[in-house]
């Protein structure tokens, strides 16, 4: 086992998700033991991550706990199975494997139909989600990115709301369009590497020392393929438009993993490719990368000021939120890469836990309109006192979780070369207001104030399954704001490789090679050959 | 290596076919209707040619019959392929002959009769023969697509595809008369030899002429646009397990032949060489039905609500990503993609020969409604057979589309990579509308469950197996055609 942890964690649920299957075929298992046996094969990769993270060395830069089996061979295909754990990665695998055990407490009583289905979806997007953070080969990596679509498809499209139809098609095209361009851009860079591999830190390794270079505008073409897939992924404003409509309809459970780490896949992949792999045009769309996060932070934060839905209000948060991520990752400074990586995993945290209070309010009252509740401290102390501490993490109040990766993220960028950097903190740090606004609004006219409809006045308060959800969330939140340290420290040598990766003024003059003429109809594989 | 002389061993799986077929014939002549027995000897004819077939496997590459038959590893593969098809019919007409009341004898030997032309098509090595085993298909197919006589829709699905079909075989046959009249010869090994030297300026002009009469007749064959608008109603009058038989086999042998006639015989190779000016110009037009196939046939697919004409106009669009290898000069990622598309298309197709009961009855989108949960042995394959359909990884469908790009990539055609990724959007928004309707609509009112065959289920577990086997571990497959494409006969390189 200790040799194939990382596969273990990755397969886990799909063998869960055979087993459900199997235990409702063969011993026709009630709905309730469906529930628990999910929960029993979810803490499986939460407990793996354990030994993960004992095993994983902070002062290694590059992937480790590392398996590599070769996969498909002939015709130039050279798959490898390819996985492992470096600092980025890392904590996303962790952050990944406690929100799904999470999402199935918080499902216990509002999915009554399908369990068994619901269930297995959620196992098998478990095993698509870790493997996109795990894979180090680009046809691998793909792959899970693509087949965790299909469980998140279902998982909106059954279980969502009224407009879940709506909202699971334009989720699924959108991302689609995104990925299709990066297959695309995968197989360019595959002949350009020479045609002999998919394996990511070998590409990366050519990149850096020069053996691979793509003349410019190439690079560019290569560096937006990924890119665009990623931004949506993210989403970055203008791409954003899916989301709060995937939001809105999806069910807790849903929402949680939407916005815990399908959000985090889009900030991963621009760590682990368009730095390391397009240095040059990273370096040359920082600038504009950097508006559109500002853009989104700025814009996020005022649609989410005048939101009436509290889903829609967090879902426009995220966002914003996300715009940080966004921004600490192309600023490309030590700080601006580890506040992203520390905001992802804040925000997958604190904001994963607000759409769970938001279910929960509209569990209660059947309405998820802020308007429709006021002064809720009353009669759900508890509920309050959660939902006080997550929302102010998510506002980035000193001392909680979201300070750290936003502040981070701010020193970064202004220290950062980016050439209005300053600009961009000072544009990014006004939003840290606007967030304290509509958070604390939020909270006034839900919490606060007198009881104005006669239905809130008897709602329970939350339960002991609903504290066991929340409870983790909310010390979590408090325990990475006090102590950030031993975070940071497991992803800081992987943040300083990446940094070196793609330095922030590169000012090596190249001539780029004189284009050749391009052989229509040669032999596979023939493709231009670009080594120096 | 070569052989000029009459070798039965080398049309042995079309012979086992042929008997086969007669057989069935004549057994239904003396005691009529018994479907079991007609059945087990068609599938076990079909089981006993693929055998045959695969005996030849370390036979090539030789030519039989004056050169008019190839025996090489693509034969072999591309004769699997379609017997695979032919079998998997066979399996699901099984319900579909009860509930019509259709006598079996003749349909099995005509599905058998159609195998027939499609493996002599697959083996062709001469144009006569490229003519004689299409039309030998395409007699055998047009009586299959008007086989419920009493219906109107089966009638027109007859006669289109018998008024297109003719129409497309003249314009082929024409294509051969010049083509003679340039070269002075059928076979295509002569002809390769010949092309790729020089020619009088006058034979230039006929070739070219006639290349592009051939191109205008397989692109009917394998419909692909704009030679494709028989396509749809065809595929939705016709029985629909002979819709299924429709779309793939005939389909599998068309691209086969169409590649040793264009992708090798016309190959563009020796710059300045006939060979080459014509490439120069069919591969431009090929370009432009690609294109043109996928783009029109995944629009067009949105629109539909009938799951047969949805189907008709998705197998469009395939053809033209197979187009791409046939440009991309791969023959074994078109094999492969053929291979799954049988798989997974016949797959579907099972299903809705099932779901639609006598008649047609429930061949609307709409009529899936609700079919998710109530039927999920049917509900779930048949989600599993779109999805890779639309080219999702884990599954076959990807691994073959994945070739056929990363192929055209290498071959300098990136341009036709970038419209084939976008189109596989547009296919996943239609392919994924049917699972929306059967998972997240409810009914309007109950629908009946339909009893499932064993044939029927162990068919279907055969086709999901298929899709996951190709889809997550196709390596010996890869490396079986890495070894036909050292088994090409060395006459047609």
């Amino acid at each position: 086992m200790g040799e194939h942890l990382l596969s273990w964690l990755t397969f886990a649920p799909t063998v869960g998700a055979l087993l459900l299957l199997a235990a409702r075929l063969l011993l026709a298992a009630t709905e309730e033991t469906i529930r628990r046996l999910a929960l029993a094969v979810s803490l499986v990769p939460l407990g793996l991550c354990g030994p993960m993270l004992v095993t994983f060395d902070p002062a290694t830069s590059g992937p480790q706990m590392v398996e590599r089996i070769p996969w498909i061979r002939f015709f130039g295909f050279n798959v490898d199975y390819f996985v492992g754990v470096d600092g980025v990665s890392l904590w996303l695998v962790v952050l990944s494997a406690l929100l799904v055990p999470v999402s199935i407490v918080i499902s216990w009583r509002a999915i009554e139909r399908h369990v068994l289905e619901f269930h297995i979806f959620l196992l098998l997007l478990e095993t698509g989600v870790i493997g996109v953070f795990v894979a180090l080969d680009m046809f691998l990596f793909f792959i899970f990115w693509e087949v965790m679509l299909v469980p998140m498809y279902f998982l909106i499209g059954i279980w969502g709301y009224e407009r879940r139809i709506y909202a699971a098609v334009k989720f699924i095209i959108y991302t689609m369009v995104g990925s299709a361009l990066m297959l695309a851009a995968i197989i360019s860079l595959y002949y350009l590497n020479g045609g002999v591999t998919f394996d990511i830190p070998a590409i990366a390794g050519n990149v850096r020392a020069g053996r691979l270079v793509l003349d410019p505008r190439t690079e560019r073409w290569l560096f937006w393929g990924f890119a665009l897939a990623f931004l949506i992924k993210v989403p970055l404003f203008p791409f954003h438009t899916w989301l709060p409509d995937a939001h809105v309809e999806a069910p807790t459970a849903g929402s949680v993993i939407l916005a815990g780490i399908l959000l985090k896949m889009g900030g991963y992949g621009l760590l682990r490719f368009n730095l390391p792999l397009f240095p040059r045009a990273t370096e040359e769309f920082a600038g504009l990368l950097g508006a559109l996060a500002v853009i989104s932070i700025i814009y996020g934060a005022l649609v989410s000021l005048v939101q009436p839905d509290l889903k829609k209000l967090i879902a426009y948060s995220s966002v914003s939120h996300m715009g940080f991520v966004v921004l600490g990752i192309v600023a490309r400074t030590e700080m601006g890469m580890q506040g992203a990586i520390f905001q992802m995993l804040s925000h997958g945290i604190a904001t994963s836990a607000l759409f769970m209070i938001a279910g929960i309010l509209s569990e209660r009252r059947h309405t998820r309109l802020i308007a429709e509740f006021g002064g809720l401290a009353r009669p759900m102390p508890v509920f309050s006192a959660l939902f006080g501490i997550l929302a102010l993490a998510s506002a980035a109040l000193p001392t909680l979780s979201g300070f750290v990766g936003e502040f981070l993220v701010l020193v970064g960028t202004y220290t950062s070369g980016l050439a209005p950097g300053r600009v961009y903190t000072v544009l990014a740090a006004t939003a840290m207001i606007l967030s304290a606004a509509y958070m604390l609004w939020t909270l006034e006219r839900v919490l606060f104030g007198a009881i104005t409809r006669e239905e809130n006045r008897h709602l329970p308060d939350v339960n002991a399954r609903e504290r066991l959800a929340l409870v983790p969330m909310a010390v979590l939140v408090i325990v990475m704001g006090v102590l950030p340290n031993p975070i940071l420290r497991r992803t800081d040598s992987a943040v300083l490789e990446l940094q070196r990766a793609a330095p922030r003024t590169i000012l090596v003059h190249w001539t780029p090679p004189a284009p050749r003429a391009r052989e229509r109809l040669a032999l596979p594989g023939a493709e231009v050959l670009e080594r120096r | 290596m070569e052989s000029l002389g009459i070798s039965y061993r080398a049309i042995g799986p079309e012979l086992v076919l042929a008997v086969t077929g007669v057989l069935v014939m004549l057994l239904e002549a003396f005691s009529p209707g018994r479907k079991r027995r007609d059945g087990i000897l068609a599938a076990a004819g079909t089981v006993l040619a693929g055998g045959m077939a695969l005996a030849l496997w370390d036979e090539g590459p030789l030519l039989a019959f004056s050169r008019m038959i190839i025996v090489d590893g693509f034969r072999v593969f591309f004769t699997v392929v379609i017997l695979l098809g032919t079998l998997l019919t066979i399996f699901i007409s099984w319900t579909f002959l009860d509930e019509e009341r259709i006598p079996p004898g003749e349909y099995f030997a005509l599905l058998l009769f159609g195998a027939v032309g499609m493996t002599l098509l697959v083996a062709s090595n001469d144009l006569v023969m490229v003519f004689l085993a299409l039309e030998t298909i395409t007699i055998a197919t047009y009586v299959l697509a008007g086989y419920r006589r009493e219906d109107l829709r089966s009638m027109e699905s007859a006669l289109k595809y018998f008024i297109l079909g003719a129409f497309s075989s003249a314009f082929l046959v024409y294509g051969i008369a010049l083509v003679y009249g340039a070269t002075r010869t059928t076979n295509l090994a002569e002809m390769a030899r010949l092309v790729s030297g020089s020619l009088g300026r006058a034979e230039v002009v006929l070739l070219m002429a006639g290349v592009a009469m051939l191109l205008v007749g397989f692109g009917f064959k394998v419909a692909t646009v704009p030679f494709h608008v028989w396509t749809p109603d065809v595929y939705e009058g016709a029985p629909t397990p002979v819709t299924a038989f429709l779309s793939t086999a005939p389909k599998a042998a068309g691209f086969a032949a169409f590649l040793r006639v264009f992708s090798l015989t016309f190959a563009p190779l020796g710059i300045g060489s006939v060979a080459d000016q014509l490439a120069s110009h069919w591969v431009a037009v090929v370009t432009a039905m690609s294109i043109l196939s996928m783009t029109f046939g995944n629009f067009i697919a949105i629109a539909q609500t009938n799951i047969k004409r949805m189907l008709a106009y998705s197998s469009i669009a395939h053809a033209g990503y197979v187009l791409i290898g046939v440009l991309a000069r791969d023959w074994a990622a078109v094999a492969f993609y053929l291979l799954v598309y049988t798989i997974m298309n016949l797959g579907c197709f099972a299903i809705v020969a099932l779901w639609a009961r006598r008649g047609d009855e429930r061949v609307a989108i709409a009529d899936y409604a609700g079919l998710g949960f109530r039927q999920p042995m049917l509900s779930f394959p048949l989600a599993i057979f779109l999805v890779s359909l639309a080219g999702f990884p884990g599954t076959a469908g990807f691994i073959a589309k994945f070739w056929l790009f990363k192929s055209a990539w290498g071959a300098g055609f990136p341009e036709l990579v970038l419209i084939g990724v976008l189109n596989t959007v547009v296919s996943v928004y239609y392919y994924l509308y049917v699972v929306i309707v059967m998972f997240f609509r409810e009914p309007k009112e109950e629908v009946a469950r339909v009893p499932l065959s064993r044939a029927f289920v162990a068919t279907l577990v055969v086709a999901v197996a298929g899709v996951f086997y190709l889809g997550l571990l196709p390596t010996r497959v890869f490396a079986i055609l890495n070894a036909a494409q050292h088994l090409l006969a060395v006459g047609m390189r």
